[in-house]
Parts: structure tokens; sequence; C-alpha cells
């Protein structure tokens, strides 16, 4: 089995719902999958089936080729997780922490040694291993959070919105960790609603929305599949009223949303021809345009286009 | 990346592992210095209270070390509250499960880790109890009470039941708090009105754990008393119920069993919620 991770019909119902419904999708070897989805789509659901904290009603996941719920101990034991945002036990210090996990994975002592001051140096939190966690920030246990996820070494890494709750600089800190496992080739499977960083950072993306699987693939190849571009328009006048009805009318575009009096962003559908039509209609509207410019959002349509089409 | 090439740890090797960093938690958090001040009160009273009060101490080793086994029951309540209400429910309330349950450990090994760990800091309390009630009893009575160490060990089969009634409460509860005030007044309250109510029907709660746990203290009479049926001039039927030794001793194993399965069935179940 080539693939780090196999689902196949995971099921998730509770009572009357269906929080993931029959879903399907493989994660290849070293590759930096993000998991999408609104709230309530089953991303968590599912993470939380494949780490072992829920029960699937029906369908399999392996992890490594290993069952997950016939064979967990041995499914897990290849796996880093960051689920939520985990707390810790108040009463021991990173050092302790990374020590329980550790041996609980069968390292030696001399291991858990080595690899703590590596992950912790990673981390960035070195000078606070022998702090009892109980007063650390948010931001500082998730990084604790990631140093025992990627203690033992595992070549499978799934993270749930690792930059939840944290500041910019934490956004940012996380962000280079997961660069640098990016680069160390941990496959890692991590959920998020930061549509910039998955696309700035992951190899494929997996769009879900009420259980199921909308589409899967490389990031790049699903953003030219969708046919669709995100631009940042600027006036030199102010928008009327009636202008903006115009424009947001127009066969191509979707998305459309106004900032200001002279700037608005839309999705437009289609490729260069469609682009430069756009330009020409939005002259024949009466605007006259200043700037007019493709932004790094493309993933971002997509997930807006592909969510509003599964409602 | 290759795969993780550190060899699993057996079972019995991850409940060890559990148990130590569970015992750290109570050694850490004072729980266990709590329980040891406590012990330490109730001793002093009463060692202190009699000659303080112009009573002299009995002469026997058994009937010394029966007064301090009185107070095991309510020690154990208060150790199984302290030491398995909330060992469960909190890895649920505190969110640490998200930590712990995805690690390739068994839901069975963490429970036994953490059962052993509650067995380990209720063991230290009664030991120390007893130590000290079984020494002042030599010291003073000049002869060592054989019936206490028995006691020590109908003690400790209580609170092996107290403690896994206690897992069973906390792998079902929702809140820590709720988890140890239902432990403390299941024990302490609820047990003991069904035993009353009982009694005065004129039925033998024979399997309400509390009554059982009298014969923690009925040991050390020798010898060991038996049920008193009192008939008056009327229909009233009155009777002083003692506990039958192997019966209790059954009755111990049997809720400690019991409790303990079921805390597995519902810990195993149970899943990580937001």
């Amino acid at each position: 089995m080539s693939n780090a991770i196999e689902i196949e019909g995971l099921t998730k119902t509770y009572e009357d719902l269906v929080a993931v419904d029959s879903l399907t999708m493989n994660v290849e070897k070293n590759r930096f999958v993000g998991f999408l989805g609104p709230n309530g789509a089953g991303k968590s659901t599912t993470i939380k089936m494949l780490t072992n904290l829920s029960n699937a009603t029906a369908g399999k996941a392996y992890l490594n080729g290993i069952d997950v719920v016939t064979d967990p101990k041995n499914a897990l034991s290849d796996l880093g997780t960051v689920v939520e945002t985990p707390e810790f036990y108040p009463y021991l210090t990173p050092n302790e922490t990374l020590a329980y996990l550790g041996e609980l994975h069968g390292m030696t002592d001399r291991d858990i040694k080595r690899r703590t001051t590596e992950v912790l140096d990673t981390v960035k939190m070195s000078e606070w291993a022998s702090k009892r966690i109980g007063k650390f920030s948010k931001g500082m246990k998730q990084r604790v959070a990631i140093a025992q996820a990627i203690l033992h070494e595992p070549s499978i890494v799934i993270l749930d919105e690792p930059t939840s709750g944290l500041d910019p600089r934490g956004i940012f800190e996380v962000r280079e960790v997961l660069l640098g496992l990016k680069d160390d080739g941990y496959t890692i499977f991590m959920s998020s609603h930061m549509l910039n960083d998955v696309q700035e950072m992951c190899d494929e993306v997996a769009l879900m929305n009420r259980g199921q699987l909308l589409k899967s693939g490389p990031v790049d190849e699903l953003i030219a599949s969708a046919n669709m571009r995100r631009l940042e328009v600027r006036t030199a006048r102010e928008i009327t009223e009636t202008q903006l009805n115009r424009v947001a009318q127009l066969n191509a575009v979707s998305d459309f949303e106004s900032f200001g009096p002279r700037d608005f962003v839309l999705s437009l559908i289609g490729g260069d021809e469609a682009q430069a039509n756009l330009l020409e209609d939005m002259r024949g509207i009466g605007l006259k345009v200043v700037n007019f410019k493709e932004s790094g959002d493309s993933l971002e349509s997509l997930y807006m286009s592909l969510i509003k089409d599964s409602r | 990346m290759s795969r993780s090439t550190y060899v699993l740890p057996s079972n019995a090797s991850q409940i060890r592992i559990v148990m130590k960093y569970d015992f750290m938690k109570y050694l850490r958090n004072k729980r266990l210095a709590g329980m040891s001040a406590i012990v330490t009160l109730v001793l002093l009273l009463i060692t202190a209270l009699p000659p303080l009060l112009g009573n002299s101490y009995t002469d026997d080793a058994n009937e010394f070390v029966n007064t301090y086994t009185s107070f095991v029951g309510v020690l154990i309540i208060i150790g199984a509250t302290l030491f398995a209400g909330d060992a469960i429910v909190s890895e649920f309330q505190n969110r640490t499960g998200y930590l712990l349950f995805p690690k390739p450990v068994k839901k069975w090994v963490l429970l036994a880790g953490k059962f052993l760990a509650s067995m380990g800091a209720m063991l230290l309390v009664l030991v120390l109890y007893y130590g000290v009630a079984l020494l002042l009893g030599l010291a003073i009575t000049g002869s060592f009470s054989v019936l206490g160490v028995e006691s020590l060990l109908l003690a400790i089969m209580y609170a092996t039941a107290a403690i896994s009634v206690g897992f069973l409460i906390s792998s079902v509860m929702k809140g820590t708090t709720g988890a140890q005030i239902l432990t403390f007044a299941l024990f302490l309250f609820i047990f003991n009105i069904i035993t009353g109510i009982m009694t005065i029907s004129d039925v033998e709660p024979w399997f309400i754990i509390t009554y059982s746990s009298g014969a923690i203290s009925y040991i050390t009479q020798d010898p060991y008393p038996v049920t008193v049926t009192a008939t008056g001039d009327g229909p009233m039927v009155m009777s002083s119920y003692v506990p039958d030794i192997d019966v209790a001793i059954a009755v111990m194993l049997a809720y400690a069993l019991i409790s303990l399965v079921l805390a597995h069935y519902f810990f195993r179940r149970r899943e990580m919620s937001a």
C-alpha cells in the first residue's frame, strides 16, 4: 500500500445527523495535504476517527496500511497528532510530558533526551523545557503540542486547525514549523480555515462539505480546472450603486464584494479572454479602472464556488 | 521520511508508564499530601483525646486498634473521591484526552495504569494509618494486634471496591466535580440510607458495600460479633446485623470486578467531543 492514509467509505452518524458520509480518499506518502471545508463539514470528525478519538459508524481507515479501527495500537504507532487545541497535564513540564509520551511510544531515555532537545528547539520552546505547563499561553501550548506530535519521528502527522486561536506571530511560527516538517518529508494531513496558508504550503487539497468530499487533488491543478480567478479592482472615481449592481450581474462574475467607495474584489469564471472582456464591460458601465489585478486568493475562489454549489 | 523505528512497549510496560505519571499527579497536585494531613489529624485526635478526657487506654491490642478501624471507612471514601472520582472524566473535561488517546495505547491499558496509580495512593494512606495505629498499639499495650493486620487487608479490599466504583462513575459522568460529589455522596449517604431503611424493615443489606465494610472494624473484635435479633412484647422485631466475613469479601470483590468491567466498557465507547 503506497498511501500513508487510506479512507474507505468512512461514515459517522449522530442520531439523525450524518457528520461524515461514506468518505473515500487517500493521502500519498510524503505529501502535504490541506483538508478544507466550512465549520460542520465533517473535517474534525474525520480526523477524530483517524486518530482514535471517535469511533466510526461504518467504513475503514488505514494508516500506513494498518486499520485504525481493528488495530489502533499499531496503526497509531507511526502517527503524530495535534487535534483541536489539546491541553496538557499542568503538573508536568514539557520535558516530562515528552518523556511520558515518548515512553508510551517505546523510546529509550537516551532517544527521549535527544529528541526532546531537538523538537523543543524546533518549536522554540527550549527555554521553557523545565517549567510546568499549567501557566503556559495557548500559543506556547500549541507549540508543545506540535513538538509532541513529531517527538517519535512519525511518518504521518495529522493536524486539526493547528493555528486556531493563535496571534499573528504564533501563526507565523507554526507555519514556519510546518514548512520545516514538509521539507523533512513528513506526510502531513492538515485541516485549516487559513486558505492562503494552505495554498502556499500544501501540495494537495481535499475539499469537504456536508460530510462529503467535493474535490481533491494538487492545488495548482484544482485551481486551473476550476477556470476561475480572483480579481482586485480600483477605480479613479467613486462607484455608484447602479454601477456596482451592473458589475455584480455580469455573466462571468461571482462572489462580488466591495471594499470602500472605489475598491471591490470579484471572482471571474474563465481565462484571459474572459478577463479582457470584463475590463471592456466595466469601461462600458462607465468605470474608470486604475487597478485591475489577479489576487493570490485563487483557492479561496475555488473554495467559495464549490461550497456554494454544494449547499 | 522513514517509518518510526521505536518498538512499542508491551501492554504491561505501558500500564507501568501510565501508573507512574498518574501517581505523579497525586504527588504534585497535593492530593496525597492533603490526604496524609487528614490521616495525621484523625490519628492525633483518636490518640490524644482519651487521656485528655481522663480516660486510660485499654491494655488489649485488638481493642486498642478497634478504635482506629472505626474511622477507616470514611478515610477510604475520601480517598476514593480524591484518587478515583475524576481519574477518567478529567481526560475528557480538561481536554488532555486529545493528547493521550491518539497514542498507541489501548483504553484498558490506560484504565489499568490509572487504577493502579489510584490504588497506590490509597495504599500509602492506609499503610500510614494502620502502621501508626498498630505501632501505637504495640507501644501502649505491649502486644501486636494480628487482627489489626486482617482489618488492613479488608480495608484494602474495600478501598479496591470503592476506587473501582469511583472509576465507573468517572467513566460516565461529564464533569469532574459532579463525578467526585457523586462518588462521595454514594458511599457516605446513599448506600447508608439504603442500609438503614433495609435494617428497619428487618432485611439484612448484605449486598450493600458500605454494610460489608463494617467487617473492617468488627474483625478486630474477638470473638467476631454475630447478628442479634431482639423481639419485644409486641410484633416488633429489631435486628442488629453484622456482615458475614466471607459474604463481605465476596461483595467487595464483586463491586470491584463489576465496576471495573463497566468502567472499561463506558470508557472505550466514550468519545472526545468539542
